[in-house]
């Protein structure tokens, strides 16, 4: 394909941003509507993607390359089967997002907009690099709209939740680089050529000592990021300072790139320092899982409830992740579009109460559902996503999740279901809360139902919970090819590993002859 | 090829400084600004004839004096630094009541000085070089006249640097001694001769990179740096970060290109740069966290940025080494002309505090100021981030990874610091309302091109890049 659609999906967030930065400050409805229409578009082009996609190739499709600075660092973008839909999920929720700080926000909409594409370009960009450079610049880049986002436009506490977010996120990212320039330099001194390109990264075949700590760094870059849990603290901080869109962006994309990078990067680069630390990993997921669930329970915020929440969801997604079989894998990677979805909505919901009570206190509320019927059936819906009601999205990602890791471990299965049952509990309780029972706050006399606005960008979301819910397979079925082939790519190297570890010393190798055995391999089938 | 035209350079600046010394006395006190104007179309003349030169070789008075390609682009970027210092000056001076005549004279002196300095291989001429700077440097701090920190900054510049001098002129004698000559190639070939080094000729080197590691102010040689940056004027604070930074870190990549080459006796040599290193970028960005003072932000900046560098020298990387120095430049004194940007007649805004809700009210500086501060954060995409990861990688590749993690967290801890300043310029409530004077074209010239050159240096470096491989090939040439 010439045309350079992914390219223009990536960069047309930013074009719309450089253009905002050219109308009048005063004008903040025209400001409002071309952002709107910005993300809307680049939402449409994105189907485009969803429906050009070949889902038998496992290999990246609409790949450009383009030869940037030299030293092997190119522009070297394309997608496959698994940030397809991330990068959906992110198109898909930016007008959203847009539409739900609408009123809102009041003060300084221009930057806030502004920064909110750059955001959008940013994410998109780390979901489609094949460059680890260029992925590390998407990283970083991020951040910097990031910071802004929950810094100027946050709550009390805004400074030091921002601050948070920003140092612990690059503490783990410099030390990734730092790995990224080790492998940069093993890959020189194995090949002679000098290369960023995830692709030729994966042909090495490192030495398993040098293996762990480069994964070390890798994962603890996507530990913080996701959050696993003791990495886990900047995240009810940042969620509960940030304001309501960023909070949706942060818990339904951001999050995913940590459980991206693993599988792009940390599982396939180091199969076997992920087979040493799997149980570590695993064991971390779990208490995720229970701490998050737990924490949730006794959040007086229904803010940082959800938060809690979105930790313990997490915990069960790298829980999958680590379970590395088919079931488990393809299950993680639903579950992450799932829980973007319902998570973000839930966030929504807490932003739409927000802005009529101007505060989050679970305690403030009760039998808001009397004055605010149409929005309680939104919530309810939403909420019995989340907790994974049949026929909603949760439950299929979730079943999924648990086939793959019952098969891989039961013990971890059986207390990692404990996420289902403390989800039912804690938001369940919420709503409880928050929606039924007597009036006790003479506010909520006052509330108002949703709005056509407000409908308009929680219509969406619900659709797509009930498709995915019911019909799974259009997503299902682009992603197969793509995760067999990540999971070959982490099981193959057990073949081999024997090999390297004849050769202590060499502390790399290219999969060459391997490859070339494989052809081979391949032909004797064939014929 | 010996010619005279390798003066040229040198002759312009000093012709250029001598000029405005004489106009100066026949021209009132508003309108020094033609002195300005003179000095800067000196300076795009110099610019000129450097590019003209460019891969010609010049060289005169036997070989001690000569124009490669390094001295050119040294040269250069020295000559572009300097301009951007007069531009930021010319309405700051005369707000600032320190519109003397001498001072485009003294900056310009103490170019000539750097030019020196980057244009031979003579330790005794790069002395020479050295002194020019450094007394028009210790004047320059101190020309605010009627401030006490600044003549407080010209004393302690004056005593330290006349130390570091000295140092200077032993390690000298004592080389010479050990080897018979002063021309660094001659020296460094003797000691290849040789089997082990010398203790003296040792004590000779360490005590050069000492004199040389005060000059571009590294731990522990820093201590004079805060206070100086502080007294004197900002402009002037600008060109100190700068130009004697590049100028000292062109002698080291002389001195220890050849040097890495013959490898002897390395081992006390490679450890005393890599402690030097390691602690420069560990205190110096540890430092910065606790000043509220913003040239004092700058000034621990600038040291660790130093720390930066010299893991360049020690991955024996020297595009990258300047790589990272053409950088610096844009990003430091763009930074320093935001900070002078927020001015007014007789009154600067130095402290964080000062800087509550100043972006939103000057959203221009807001923006630019934040692009430099990211950029030497090491944030993508701009060119400080590119800068340190051409060190960085560098560095892995030449085994030095636990100086480069250790430069890293120094540089996560910078991010503190930087984003500090952000932070008051966006998130606070301004507790003061601040008036700066804004009608100062050729300051937000500085910005905009300074803005430029970070971003085109963080996105298409590749032209730079090449000049920069030519430039460090001319080494290998010697």
């Amino acid at each position: 394909m010439n045309f350079p659609i992914l390219s223009l999906i990536t960069f047309l967030p930013l074009a719309g941003a450089i253009l905002l930065i050219f109308i009048q400050r005063g004008r903040e409805n025209i400001l409002r509507f071309l952002s709107l229409g910005t993300a809307l578009i680049t939402f449409i082009f994105s189907l485009i993607l969803y429906f050009s996609f070949n889902a038998q190739i496992p290999d990246p499709q609409f790949v450009e390359k383009v030869e940037w600075l030299g030293y092997g660092i190119n522009y070297h973008i394309g997608i496959d089967g698994i940030s397809l839909f991330l990068v959906l999920l992110t198109t898909f929720l930016m007008p959203i997002a847009i539409l739900s700080s609408w009123t809102h926000i009041q003060k300084r909409v221009k930057e806030y907009l502004i920064f909110i594409l750059m955001l959008e370009t940013g994410i998109i960009g780390i979901f489609v690099s094949l460059n680890l450079f260029l992925f590390y610049v998407f990283w970083e880049a991020m951040l910097i709209p990031m910071y802004f986002l929950i810094g100027v436009w946050g709550g009390r506490r805004r400074i030091y939740a921002t601050l948070k977010f920003v140092l612990f996120t690059m503490l783990g990212s410099l030390l990734m680089l730092v790995a990224i320039f080790f492998l940069y330099s093993m890959y020189y001194k194995a090949t002679g050529v000098y290369s960023f390109n995830l692709f030729d990264y994966y042909k090495l075949i490192l030495n398993p000592n040098i293996q762990i700590w480069l994964f070390l760094a890798f994962a603890l870059s996507f530990a913080i990021k996701i959050p696993l849990f003791p990495f886990h603290t900047w995240l009810p901080d940042a969620h509960v300072e940030a304001p309501t869109a960023v909070s949706v962006i942060l818990a339904a994309v951001l999050l995913k790139m940590g459980a991206y990078g693993f599988l792009r990067f940390a599982l396939p680069l180091f199969p076997d320092a992920v087979m040493k630390f799997l149980p570590l990993l695993a064991v971390l997921s779990l208490i995720g899982i229970i701490y998050g669930g737990l924490m949730a329970l006794i959040q007086k915020d229904a803010k940082s409830l959800v938060a809690y929440s979105s930790v313990s969801h997490m915990g069960l997604i790298m829980l999958a992740i680590f379970a590395l079989n088919f079931e488990a894998m393809e299950g993680a990677i639903y579950q992450m579009i799932s829980h973007g979805l319902s998570t973000g909505a839930l966030f929504l919901i807490v932003g739409i109460l927000y802005e009529r009570s101007h505060t989050r206190m679970i305690k403030d509320f009760g039998g808001v559902s009397k004055q605010m019927p149409v929005f309680s059936a939104f919530f309810l819906i939403c909420m019995l996503s989340s907790v994974g009601l049949p026929g909603l999205n949760g439950f299929i990602g979730e079943i999924l999740c648990f086939f793959g890791i019952f098969k891989a471990n039961k013990l971890l299965a059986i207390l990692g279901i404990s996420t289902v049952i403390l989800a039912a509990g804690y938001l369940l309780w919420m709503f409880q809360r928050i929606m039924q029972g007597p009036i006790k706050n003479e506010k909520i006399f006052s509330f108002k139902d949703i709005n056509k606005r407000e409908i308009c960008y929680l219509v969406p979301i619900v659709i797509m919970m009930f498709w995915m819910g019911i019909y799974p397979k259009p997503f299902l079925r682009k992603m197969d090819s793509s995760v067999t082939h990540l999971l070959n790519r982490v099981n193959k190297r057990e073949i081999y590993f024997t090999e390297v570890q004849k050769d202590k010393n060499l502390p790399v190798k290219i999969e060459h002859e391997m490859t070339k055995e494989k052809n081979e391999e391949k032909e004797d089938k064939s014929r | 090829m010996n010619s005279f035209f390798a003066l040229s350079p040198l002759l312009i600046i000093v012709f250029a400084s001598l000029l405005v010394l004489i106009l100066e006395v026949f021209l009132r006190r508003e309108n020094k600004n033609y002195l300005a104007y003179l000095s800067l179309s000196f300076l795009v003349i110099c610019g000129f004839v450097c590019i003209k030169f460019w891969n010609k070789d010049y060289s005169y008075f036997d070989g001690n004096l000569f124009l490669d390609n390094l001295s050119l682009f040294f040269i250069f970027i020295l000559v572009l630094a300097t301009a951007f210092v007069i531009l930021l000056s010319m309405k700051y001076i005369s707000l600032q009541d320190t519109n003397y005549g001498e001072f485009y004279a003294l900056l310009l002196l103490a170019l000539s000085g750097v030019v020196i300095m980057v244009s031979s291989i003579d330790l005794l001429v790069i002395f020479l070089g050295l002194e020019v700077l450094s007394i028009s440097s210790y004047a320059l701090a101190g020309l605010r006249i009627k401030d006490e920190k600044s003549s407080e900054a010209a004393i302690k510049y004056f005593l330290l640097g006349s130390f570091a001098t000295a140092f200077l002129v032993y390690g000298l004698a004592l080389l010479y001694g050990s080897s018979g000559s002063t021309n660094i190639i001659t020296i460094i070939n003797v000691f290849g001769s040789e089997t082990s080094l010398s203790l003296m000729a040792l004590i000779g080197l360490g005590l050069v990179i000492v004199s040389f590691g005060f000059k571009i102010a590294v731990v522990p040689f820093h201590m004079w740096t805060p206070d100086v940056y502080q007294g004197a004027p900002t402009p002037i604070t600008a060109f100190f970060s700068v130009v004697p930074k590049a100028a000292g870190f062109a002698i080291l990549l002389r001195i220890f290109f050849p040097y890495w080459k013959v490898a002897l006796n390395s081992q006390a040599i490679f450890w005393l740069l890599w402690i030097i290193s390691a602690l420069t970028m560990v205190v110096g960005n540890l430092v910065a966290l606790r000043q509220t003072n913003l040239k004092r932000i700058l000034a621990y900046s600038s040291i660790a940025h130093a720390g930066y560098l010299l893991v360049a020298i020690l991955a024996q990387d020297n595009s990258s080494l300047v790589f990272y120095l053409t950088v610096y430049l844009f990003m430091n004194i763009g930074a320093f002309a935001a900070v002078i940007a927020l001015s007014k007649k007789g009154k600067e805004y130095l402290e964080l505090e000062d800087y509550a809700g100043v972006g939103f009210k000057y959203p221009w500086i807001g923006i630019t100021f934040s692009i430099f501060l990211f950029s030497l954060a090491g944030f993508p995409p701009t060119g400080g981030f590119l800068a340190k990861f051409y060190i960085f990688v560098a560095a892995v590749r030449q085994g030095l990874v636990p100086l480069v993690i250790i430069g890293v967290l120094a540089s996560l801890i910078s991010v503190f610091y930087y984003l500090r300043i952000i932070v008051y310029m966006y998130m606070r409530e301004p507790s003061q309302e601040i008036e700066i004077a804004v009608e100062n074209p050729s300051l937000f010239l500085v910005l905009f091109l300074c803005l430029y050159g970070v971003i085109q240096l963080g996105l298409f470096p590749r032209n730079i890049l090449i000049l920069i491989n030519q430039a460090v090939s001319s080494l290998s040439l010697l």
